[in-house]
C-alpha cells in the first residue's frame, strides 16, 4: 500500500519532468495521465485506509540528514487522507479544465508541480520536508499568474510578483518558528519524536507563545487570514482558471494544515493562549471579507473575497480547541476545496474572468447545463444543507460555540452572521448573471466529456453532504489525541481563579466578622 | 621535512610557470583551448585532492596546517578555480590580449587562496593574503581599453591597500600584546594573560576590520557592486566565489584559534555586522538592472549571511558556513556563465537584454532563473539548505528577545527583500517580451558547464547529506581542543 502513497506524490513531479522533457502536443495527454495516476493513488489509499487504526498509515521512510532529525518520513492520517484526496481530485479537474493557448509545456509542469507540493506538505510526517514542498509550489504560481494571468485591473506581473513576496513573507515567519522549535525541542524535524520529546520535556509557555504567535503569522498568511488576506483577491483576479482551482482549492488549506499539524500538536499552550486572538481575527475575516464581498462588481474578486471569508470559518474551527470544531475545520478544508475548484471552474467555463458580474444575464436560459452547476454550488456556498460544506459548517459552530470562552462566542454569532451575508453576495449574483433575460456575451455549455469533472465535483460535495460521516469518522479519529494534549481552556482556568479569590474574599471577611 | 603537505600549492604554481614559458616560446591564439585544458587538469587535481590524507599538527616552524578544514577548503577553492579557468575560457574571445596571462594570474590568485587554508602564523597569512589580493588588482582592470573596467582596478586598488596596511596594522598590535605571530601561541598567550586586553582587542578589530575587505562585508563593502559591475565577468565570478571564500576560511581559522579566548567579544559583534551587512546588501540589490552589479549587492548579502554562520560560535554554525560557501560556488558560477553567455549573444548585461530569453534558449533561461532562485534560498535548489543550517546554527543561540533571535528576525526579512529582485530576474526571463526572439546559440563548453552547474545545484539541494557530513567532519577539527 504504501507504493500507491508514493505514486500519488512522484507521478506529478515526475509528470512535471515528462511534460517538460516531452513535445508541445504531448503535454496535456501527459499531464491528464500524470493527474489521472496521481487520483487513482489517492483513492486507492482512501480504500486501504484503516478508519479504527490510530497513528498514521502506509509509512515510508527514507534517512536523509540524520544529523539534523531530517528523513523523508511519508504517512497518511485521518486529517490528511480526506486533503490528499481533495489535492488528486482538485489536481486532475484543474489539468482538465479549458486551458490557454500559449507554451503549453510550461503550463502543464507548473500545474503538476503544484499538485505534487501539495501532496508532499500533505503527506510529510516531517517538518522540514511540510516546509520543502510547500515551497516547492512558489515558482509555479509566479509562473501561472505572471504569465497566463488576466490583466484586467492590475498588471498580472505585478500580481505575480505581489503573490511571490507575501507567500515568501509567510514562509519566512513560518521557518522561524520551526527553526526556533527546532532548537529548543531536541535539535529535531521529525513529528513523531517531536511530539514524544514535547511530551517528556513540555516547552516552557512563554517560547510556546512566541513560537505559535509567529507560526499563526505565517501560516496565518497562507490561509489569508485578516489583515493578511490582502494577497488573495489580486491573486485570484489574475490567476487563470486551473491555477485558481489549485490555489483556492488546495494550497491554501496549507496554512491551516500548518496550524494543526504542528501548532496545535506540538505547542498546546501556545495554542490556548492565542485560541480568543484567532478567534477575533477570524470573525473579522468572516464580516469584513464578507462585506467587502458584497460591494464586488467583479466575478473574480468576489469569488475571492468569499474565500477569504470561509477562511475565517476554518480558523474559527480551530480556534475552538476541541474535536468537533477542529475536526469541522479539517472537513470544512476538504469541502469547501472541492466547492471553491467548482466555481472556478464553472466561471472559467462561462469566461468569467474580468468581466463585471452585470455583464452576464440570463447564463441559465442559454446553458442549461452550466447553470444548474452553478445554481447548486453558489446554494452549498450559501451554506444549504445537503452539501457537505453545511456539514462542515455546523460542526465549527458547534465546537467554537461548546469553546466557552466569551471570544469564541462573539465569533460564532458573526460566523452565523457571515451565512447571511454569504447568502446575500452569492444569491444576488446568481440572480443577476444566470436568471432573467439573457445578455452579454455568448455562453454554451461545454461538450458531454467536458461536463464529467463539474458532475463530479458536485457529486463529491453531495455525497458528503448526506455522508458526513464517511470523513468525520476517521478525521475525529486522528484530531482527537490532538486535542486532548491541550489543557482546560483559558476561560475554564480564568472562571477557577475568581472563584478561588471570591473563597479567599469571602473567608477573609468571614475572619473580619468574627 | 617532507613537501608532500605543500603538493597542490606546488602543482598550481608550476602550472602557472609553464602557461607562461609556453607564451614566451611560442605565442597563444584566444586561449580558449588552453583556459579548457586548465581547468581540465585542475578538476584533476581537485579528483587527485581526495585520496590526500590530513595530516596531524602545526607544519614548518608552526607555519601551515594541513587538518581537515585546510582540506575542505583547498578542494573548495580548487572547484571555484577550475570554474573560473572555464569561465575565463569561454570569455576569452572578448579580450583583445594578454590571454595567457590572465590564466597565470589566477593560478596565482589560486595558490595564495590554497595557503590560506592552512594558515596558522600571522606571517603567513599576511603573504598569502596580499598574493590574492595583488593579483586581483591586475584582474579586475584587465580589459584595460574599456574604462568601468579601470575604475573597478582602481576602487579595488585603493580600498585593497587599505584594508592590507588595516590588517598589517592589526597583527603588529596583536604581536605587541602576544609577543608572537604564531596563531597557536596567540591563543596560549591568551589564555595565560587570563583574557584579551585592551591592546589585543584593539589588534583584533584592525584585522577584522581588513578582512572585511575581502569577505564585502561592512564596513569593507563599498568597493563591491562597482568592481563587479566594472571587472570582466570571470573575475568578478572568481572574487564574488574564490576570494570571498578565502576571507571566510581565513576568518573562521582565526576566530577559532587566535581569537578563540575573545569569542565573547567578536560574537556579538560579528553578529551585529551580519545584520548590518545583509541589510545593506538586500536593499541596495532591490532597484539594480545591471545584472553584473546586482549580483555585486547580493554578494554583499550574502556575506552576510555567512557572517551568520561565524558569529554563532558553534559547530553547526561552521558547518553551514562551509556547506554554504560549497553551494554557493556552484550557484554563483552558474550565473555568470549565463551572463558570460548572454553578454556574447547580446553585447549587454542588463536587466533589458534577459527579456524573453526563455524563447531564445530555454537553457540559458533555466540556468540564470535557478542560480537566482537558488541564491534567493527556495527549494529544492542548494541554496535554500545552506540558509536553513546558517539559521539552525544561529537559533542555537536564540532566547526570548535576546539579540541573536533579533538578527535572525532582520535576516528574515532580509530574505524577503531579496525576494523582490531575485524574482525580478525571473520576471525579466519567463514574463516579460523580448524585443527579440533570435536563437541565442551556446558553445558545447558553455552548455556542458550550465548543465553540471544546474544538476550540482539540485543535487546539493535535495541530497545535502555527503557535503554536509564533509562540512561537519571539517568543522569538528576546529572544535575547541
Amino acid at each position: 500500500m504504501e507504493n500507491w502513497l508514493l505514486l500519488a506524490l512522484l507521478a506529478p513531479l515526475l509528470g512535471a519532468v515528462a511534460v517538460w522533457a516531452a513535445g508541445e502536443g504531448m503535454a496535456r495527454k501527459l499531464a491528464a495521465l500524470a493527474a489521472a495516476l496521481s487520483l487513482a493513488a489517492a483513492l486507492a489509499l482512501w480504500g486501504g485506509f484503516d478508519p479504527q487504526a490510530s497513528g498514521p498509515q502506509f509509512r515510508i521512510f527514507v534517512e536523509w540528514v540524520p544529523q539534523l532529525g531530517i528523513d523523508l518520513s511519508l504517512g497518511v492520517d485521518g486529517i490528511s487522507l480526506p486533503l490528499i484526496a481533495l489535492t488528486g481530485l482538485v489536481g486532475l479537474a484543474a489539468v482538465l479544465a479549458p486551458a490557454p493557448e500559449a507554451r503549453p509545456k510550461t503550463y502543464y509542469s507548473s500545474l503538476l508541480l503544484l499538485l505534487g507540493a501539495a501532496m508532499g506538505a500533505f503527506a510529510s510526517l516531517n517538518i522540514f520536508f511540510f516546509y520543502f514542498f510547500c515551497e516547492l509550489a512558489t515558482l509555479p504560481k509566479f509562473l501561472l499568474v505572471g504569465i497566463w494571468g488576466s490583466d484586467r485591473g492590475r498588471s498580472r506581473k505585478e500580481a505575480a510578483m505581489h503573490l511571490t513576496l507575501y507567500i515568501t513573507a509567510g514562509a519566512m515567519a513560518a521557518l522561524v518558528g520551526l527553526v526556533y522549535l527546532f532548537a529548543v525541542t531536541g535539535e529535531n524535524f521529525d513529528l513523531a519524536r517531536l511530539q514524544a520529546y514535547s511530551g517528556a520535556h513540555p516547552l516552557p509557555e512563554a517560547i510556546q507563545i512566541w513560537i505559535f504567535g509567529i507560526l499563526m503569522l505565517g501560516f496565518g498568511v497562507w490561509a489569508s487570514m485578516w489583515p493578511f488576506h490582502t494577497w488573495a483577491p489580486v491573486a485570484y483576479g489574475a490567476a487563470p482558471t486551473a491555477a485558481n482551482m489549485l490555489f483556492a482549492g488546495v494550497l491554501k488549506n496549507l496554512g491551516a494544515y500548518g496550524l494543526i499539524r504542528i501548532g496545535l500538536t506540538l505547542l498546546p499552550l501556545g495554542a490556548r493562549y492565542w485560541a480568543d486572538c484567532l478567534a477575533i481575527l477570524a470573525a473579522i475575516n468572516i464580516l469584513y471579507a464578507g462585506w467587502v464581498a458584497l460591494r464586488q462588481q467583479d466575478w473574480h474578486q468576489l469569488i475571492a473575497y468569499s474565500t477569504v471569508s470561509h477562511a475565517g470559518y476554518l480558523l474559527l474551527g480551530i480556534a475552538a480547541l476541541n474535536v468537533v470544531g477542529v475536526s469541522g475545520a479539517v472537513l470544512m478544508m476538504f469541502a469547501h476545496g472541492v466547492l471553491i475548484a467548482l466555481i472556478f471552474a464553472l466561471l472559467g467555463a462561462v469566461g468569467a474572468q474580468g468581466k463585471r458580474i452585470g455583464d452576464f444575464g440570463g447564463i441559465a436560459r442559454v446553458a442549461p447545463f452550466l447553470g444548474v452547476c452553478t445554481g447548486m454550488a453558489f446554494m452549498a456556498a450559501s451554506g444549504m444543507a445537503g452539501f457537505a460544506n453545511f456539514a462542515s459548517e455546523v460542526m465549527v459552530f458547534i465546537g467554537s460555540w461548546q469553546a466557552q470562552s466569551t471570544a469564541l462566542r462573539f465569533g460564532t454569532v458573526a460566523a452565523v452572521w457571515g451565512l447571511v451575508l454569504g447568502a446575500t453576495y452569492m444569491l444576488r449574483a446568481l440572480r443577476t448573471g444566470f436568471y432573467g433575460e439573457p445578455s452579454g456575451p455568448a455562453v454554451a455549455d461545454p461538450p458531454m466529456p467536458a461536463r464529467v469533472p463539474y458532475a463530479v465535483l458536485l457529486a463529491v460535495l453531495l455525497l458528503f453532504g448526506f455522508f458526513p460521516g464517511l470523513l468525520t469518522g476517521p478525521i475525529q479519529r486522528a484530531v482527537a489525541p490532538i486535542c486532548q494534549l491541550i489543557p482546560a481552556k483559558m476561560a475554564a482556568a480564568e472562571g477557577a481563579a475568581p472563584r478561588k479569590d471570591h473563597h479567599q474574599i469571602a473567608a477573609h471577611a468571614a475572619q473580619a466578622n468574627e | 621535512m617532507s613537501l608532500y603537505p605543500l603538493q597542490l600549492e606546488i602543482a598550481l604554481a608550476v602550472m602557472a610557470l609553464l602557461v607562461l614559458i609556453r607564451e614566451a616560446l611560442r605565442p597563444v591564439g584566444n586561449g580558449r583551448a588552453l583556459g579548457l585544458g586548465l581547468a581540465a587538469l585542475v578538476l584533476g587535481l581537485l579528483a587527485y585532492s581526495f585520496t590526500m590524507d590530513p595530516v596531524e599538527g602545526a607544519l614548518y616552524s608552526g607555519m601551515y596546517r594541513l587538518d581537515g578544514f585546510a582540506l575542505f577548503s583547498k578542494r573548495l577553492f580548487l572547484l571555484a578555480l577550475a570554474l573560473a579557468l572555464a569561465l575565463a575560457a569561454e570569455f576569452a574571445p572578448r579580450l583583445d590580449g594578454g590571454w595567457s596571462e590572465q590564466y597565470v594570474i589566477t593560478l596565482l590568485a589560486a595558490v595564495g587562496m590554497l595557503l590560506i587554508g592552512s594558515v596558522n602564523d600571522f606571517a603567513l597569512l599576511f603573504v598569502a593574503l596580499e598574493l590574492v589580493t595583488i593579483s586581483f588588482y591586475v584582474l579586475t582592470s584587465y580589459l584595460r581599453r574599456q574604462l568601468p573596467s579601470l575604475e573597478a582596478g582602481t576602487k579595488y586598488l585603493i580600498i585593497g591597500a587599505l584594508s592590507g596596511s588595516l590588517t598589517m596594522y592589526g597583527i603588529a598590535y596583536l604581536f605587541g600584546a602576544t609577543g608572537t605571530t604564531n596563531l597557536d601561541q596567540v591563543a596560549l598567550a591568551l589564555r595565560n594573560q587570563g583574557g584579551a586586553g585592551g591592546i589585543f582587542l584593539f589588534g583584533m578589530v584592525l584585522v577584522l576590520a581588513g578582512l572585511s575587505f575581502k569577505l564585502a562585508a561592512f564596513p569593507g563593502q563599498m568597493w563591491a557592486p562597482d568592481v563587479y559591475q566594472g571587472a570582466p565577468a570571470p573575475v568578478t565570478a572568481f572574487l564574488a566565489v574564490g576570494s570571498k571564500a578565502a576571507g571566510f576560511v581565513l576568518l573562521v581559522r582565526l576566530l577559532y584559534t587566535g581569537f578563540l579566548g575573545a569569542h565573547h567579544i567578536w560574537g556579538p559583534l560579528l553578529l551585529w555586522l551580519a545584520a548590518i551587512t545583509l541589510l545593506y546588501g538586500n536593499l541596495g540589490a532591490l532597484y539594480q538592472h545591471n545584472l553584473k552589479r546586482l549580483l555585486g549587492y547580493s554578494s554583499i548579502a550574502h556575506a552576510g549571511y555567512l557572517l551568520l554562520g561565524a558569529a554563532a560560535f558553534n559547530i553547526i554554525g561552521v558547518s553551514a558556513l562551509l556547506f554554504y560557501l560549497v553551494q554557493y560556488a556552484c550557484t554563483v558560477m552558474c550565473a555568470f556563465l549565463a551572463i558570460v553567455a548572454l553578454g556574447r549573444a547580446t553585447g549587454s548585461e542588463d536587466l533589458d537584454a534577459c527579456a524573453g530569453l526563455h524563447r531564445r534558449s530555454p537553457l540559458l533561461a533555466a540556468a540564470l532563473v535557478i542560480s537566482m532562485l537558488s541564491l534567493a534560498g527556495l527549494p529544492p535548489l542548494s541554496g535554500f539548505f545552506g540558509k536553513l543550517l546558517l539559521l539552525l546554527g544561529l537559533f542555537e543561540k536564540v532566547e526570548l528577545w535576546n539579540s541573536y533571535m533579533i538578527v535572525a528576525i532582520l535576516a528574515s526579512a532580509g530574505v524577503v527583500a531579496s525576494f523582490y529582485y531575485y524574482f525580478g530576474v525571473a520576471r525579466a526571463v519567463y514574463l516579460d517580451q523580448g524585443h527579440s526572439a533570435e536563437p541565442i546559440a551556446l558553445t558545447g563548453a558553455t552548455r556542458l558547464g550550465l548543465v553540471l552547474c544546474i544538476g550540482a545545484i539540485l543535487f546539493l539541494g535535495i541530497y545535502q547529506r555527503p557535503l554536509f557530513d564533509a562540512a561537519v567532519n571539517a568543522a569538528l577539527v576546529l572544535a575547541p581542543r
